[in-house]
């Protein structure tokens, strides 16, 4: 039997070492994949991963009894947000510096191309270049339209766990999730074959 | 269905189950009818199966996670670092000491060449007319120079070491200074003993320092800012040459938030001992435990731990720590007292107890006062910190030996007990009423010798179960289940909750109601319920089990029949039975039971 996230925070409240590593483990690769795919780069968002954690780990004592990853992925939020606030006052100070917008390289994002069933190499690159596409899209989009799909459609989280890890309410996450999906229709093209 | 077509809006909501459940329906049901919009529906879902292209979870490296965990141990140490580098108020009061003493060194030169040039003259004192508390009254204090007279019989009144020494000592106590000049702060402490209350936030504290006192009357001065320390509570008492030291008042001086200054009169001079008492909030401890079952599950290897938490605002360092159990009255909470401007209320202001806070007062005083004088000398360093425990009349102390330092915002783990092979019982219940659909797992063991207990109550907290799967140690959680204080020879039950393994299924197999009974005007008025249920015990572990299967009656009135395999049968309550069955691993057991139950008129006819 799997020891609950609740258990494995209890046992770090109570000095067991061990237990923040099997935290990390457990949800590294969920978070990372949340991170990378609101910052749009694989290096930032391992230091918001990194954050993430730091804070967790800090404010362990002050989790309750309840969804872990929902707390998690609060803070995570909170981080990715607050990264996102300096790095808007960084682009306000330094208008005439070349600012890196991290979404430029599409290896970067971090996520793999899942279609690569085909060996023609057309289609496989015609598959790059549609990923690239939607990883531009996803990462133009609103931080709230951003973060309401990616964790409801990645993370396949529920309405009401997405508007508790963002603060607000379903009907706001619903109206976000929608938006989201809509300037995507708009700018996906057409003829994709579901894979 | 819906007429109108349906709009991308509806379909994005359709196919993301934004919009509300008629009108999903309503979609759903359009697109069977209609072709355009069934067409219009596929290509936006092929639209957004794009989206799968970045559905892969990137890949976590051992580097990242060991990154990770690395800057944690590092920030971890670097607050450790700025804890340790954190300059400790005695240190600031030793510095502020030194200080003081330079200052008054320098002067005491300045002032014995202004005395070679002014003999004979007369020195005029400042005038003073401070108010200060003790016990509740006013008192007003007299003029510096009608205190001590004549200034050619002062001679000097400040010496080295900031203490008021007269070489014709004043027979009158003189007034609380105003400034802090003329005190003796704190010394470091030189042992540190703390009792925590678990019922109330209170902890007694009972520290010993030496003071280095002159002959005559000494100021000192004791300051409790940023802590939860309760200024009421404060008592000093000196452990040697008790008779020639008086401790005479302690002022709490008027404008001078969280201070204190104890007058002390002496016939000695030299470094005395003085032991000083006081109650805190903010440190506070909880009992936690953890079971090992045997592979077997007939018996638990049972692990106490204690978790002591300082959030007092003051370092406790290698403390004798001593825990209580059982509950304290409080006539106020001690954190108040502490955050308060006026220790007393106002100064000046007198409140009358009443008899019942004074009677509460003496008892709990008397409690303080056993445990003070029960105790041996403090500090003792011991090899293995074993927690001892000693009854208390109502209460229960448990000492945790040697020393222990805990700092302000600080937890520590500390073992309690350990006994191996505790014979425990297992026992699956299920009662739809109560549990649901799922059958629950107790355990209970009891605090006796038999079960290797029993010397002791166990304090209430959670304990969280494992079980031994293999020889090399390797554990599997079971379960967790909070419990409260146990006293010796008591039994105690823990629900450790839902199980899976363990299965109970009832099937109603029939039911009809017959032996109808009429009123005069042939309404019905009595009748029979006939149930038939059929039950189903599941036993998918590994090793044998014993569930406890209680039925609830909608009647008082029933008669019932039972078949099958079940173990026993017994009524528990006026409308409760209990089937227990005991199952073989990985096998399963059937029986069955008719339940009548007498409605109306034909309760009269129930004979039972």
């Amino acid at each position: 039997m799997e020891i609950s996230d609740n258990s494995l925070i209890e046992a770090h409240n109570l000095g067991d070492s061990d237990a923040f590593r099997q935290i990390v483990r457990r949800h590294g690769p969920a978070l990372l994949g949340y991170i990378i795919r609101m910052s749009g780069s694989r290096e930032k968002a391992e230091d918001y991963f990194q954050q993430t954690f730091m804070k967790a780990y800090e404010k362990a004592n002050t989790f309750r009894q309840g969804n872990f990853k929902s707390w998690l992925f609060t803070i995570a939020t909170n981080v990715v947000m607050d990264g996102f606030r300096r790095q808007k006052r960084q682009l306000a100070l330094s208008l005439n510096e070349m600012i890196e917008t991290g979404n430029s390289d599409g290896e970067e994002f971090g996520a793999v191309v899942t279609a690569d069933n085909s060996n023609n190499p057309f289609e496989k690159a015609a598959e790059a270049e549609l990923a690239e596409k939607l990883r531009d899209i996803i990462v133009s989009l609103p931080e709230g339209q951003r973060a309401a799909l990616v964790l409801s459609y990645y993370q396949q989280m529920t309405y009401s766990q997405v508007a508790k890890v963002l603060g607000c309410s379903i009907g706001t996450v619903k109206k976000q999730m929608y938006r989201a999906l809509k300037r995507l229709a708009d700018k996906l093209p057409e003829q994709r074959k579901i894979l | 269905m819906k007429k109108n077509h349906l709009t991308e809006k509806d379909l994005i909501e359709y196919q993301f189950k934004l919009a509300s459940q008629e009108q999903i329906a309503e979609a759903a049901e359009h697109l069977k009818e209609c072709e355009k919009c069934r067409q219009l529906n596929e290509r936006l879902a092929a639209k957004f199966s794009s989206l799968e292209l970045l559905r892969e979870e990137p890949q976590l490296s051992e580097e990242l996670v060991s990154r990770v965990l690395e800057s944690i141990k590092t920030s971890r140490q670097t607050k450790l670092k700025l804890k340790t580098f954190k300059i400790p108020a005695w240190i600031g009061a030793a510095a502020a000491v030194l200080l003081v003493t330079s200052l008054l060194v320098v002067s005491e030169i300045k002032e014995q060449r202004k005395s070679k040039l002014t003999e004979g003259l007369r020195i005029k004192q400042p005038q003073v007319t401070e108010k200060y508390a003790y016990s509740g009254r006013e008192i007003t204090t007299e003029r510096a120079s009608e205190i001590s007279g004549d200034s050619k019989e002062l001679g000097r009144v400040f010496t080295v070491g900031d203490r008021i020494v007269s070489s014709k000592e004043p027979k009158k106590p003189p007034f609380a200074p105003a400034s802090a000049i003329e005190l003796v702060t704190l010394p470091r402490r030189e042992n540190v003993q703390t009792t925590i209350y678990n019922s109330a936030d209170l902890t007694l504290v009972r520290e010993r320092r030496n003071l280095t006192l002159k002959r005559g009357w000494n100021w000192l001065q004791f300051m409790w800012a940023n802590t939860l320390i309760d200024p009421t509570s404060l008592n000093l008492e000196p452990l040697e040459e008790k008779g020639k030291i008086e401790i005479e008042q302690l002022v709490f001086p008027p404008r001078l938030k969280e201070v204190g200054r104890w007058l002390i009169h002496s016939e000695v001079e030299g470094q005395v001992p003085f032991e000083i008492t006081y109650f805190t909030s903010g440190l506070s401890w909880r009992a936690f435990y953890m079971g090992t079952l045997t592979e077997d599950e007939k018996t638990m290897r049972l692990e106490g731990y204690v978790r002591v938490t300082n959030n007092s605002g003051e370092d406790y360092e290698n403390a004798q720590t001593r825990l209580i159990v059982g509950k304290v009255h409080l006539l106020d909470q001690i954190a108040d007292l502490a955050r308060r401007q006026w220790p007393y209320g106002w100064p000046g202001e007198f409140l009358p107890l009443s008899s019942n806070e004074k009677g509460e007062i003496d008892k709990m005083r008397g409690f303080v006062a056993q445990q003070y004088y029960s105790l041996s000398i403090l500090g003792d360093e011991l090899s293995q910190k074993v927690i001892t425990k000693e009854g208390l009349s109502e209460y229960f102390l448990y000492t945790i030996e040697g020393t222990e330092t805990i700092e302000t915002g600080w937890s520590k783990r500390l073992i309690s007990f350990t006994a191996d092979d505790v014979p425990v019982v297992n026992l699956y219940k299920y009662e739809q009423q109560r549990y649901g659909n799922s059958v629950v797992r107790f355990l209970s063991f009891k605090n006796d010798e038999k079960h290797k207990l029993g010397e002791t109550p166990i304090p209430g907290g959670m304990l969280k179960v494992y079980r031994s799967v293999d020889n090399t140690g390797h554990l599997s959680y079971t379960g967790q289940s909070a419990f409260k204080y146990i006293p010796i020879d008591e039994e105690v039950e823990l629900n450790l909750g839902p199980v899976e393994n363990v299965v109970v299924e009832p099937t109603l197999m029939k039911f009809s109601t017959e032996n109808f009974k009429f009123d005069s005007k042939d309404n019905i008025a009595g009748w029979d319920e006939v149930r038939t249920y059929n039950i189903e015990v599941r036993n998918t572990r590994d090793i044998p089990v014993k569930v406890e299967i209680k039925r609830n009656f909608a009647s008082q009135y029933w008669d019932i029949t039972k078949k099958g395999d079940f173990d026993s049968f017994e009524k528990e309550d006026l409308d409760t039975v209990k089937f227990t069955v005991e199952l073989e691993p990985e096998t399963k057991k059937e029986f069955e039971y008719t339940v009548r139950t007498y409605h109306g008129l034909r309760q009269q006819d129930w004979n039972n």
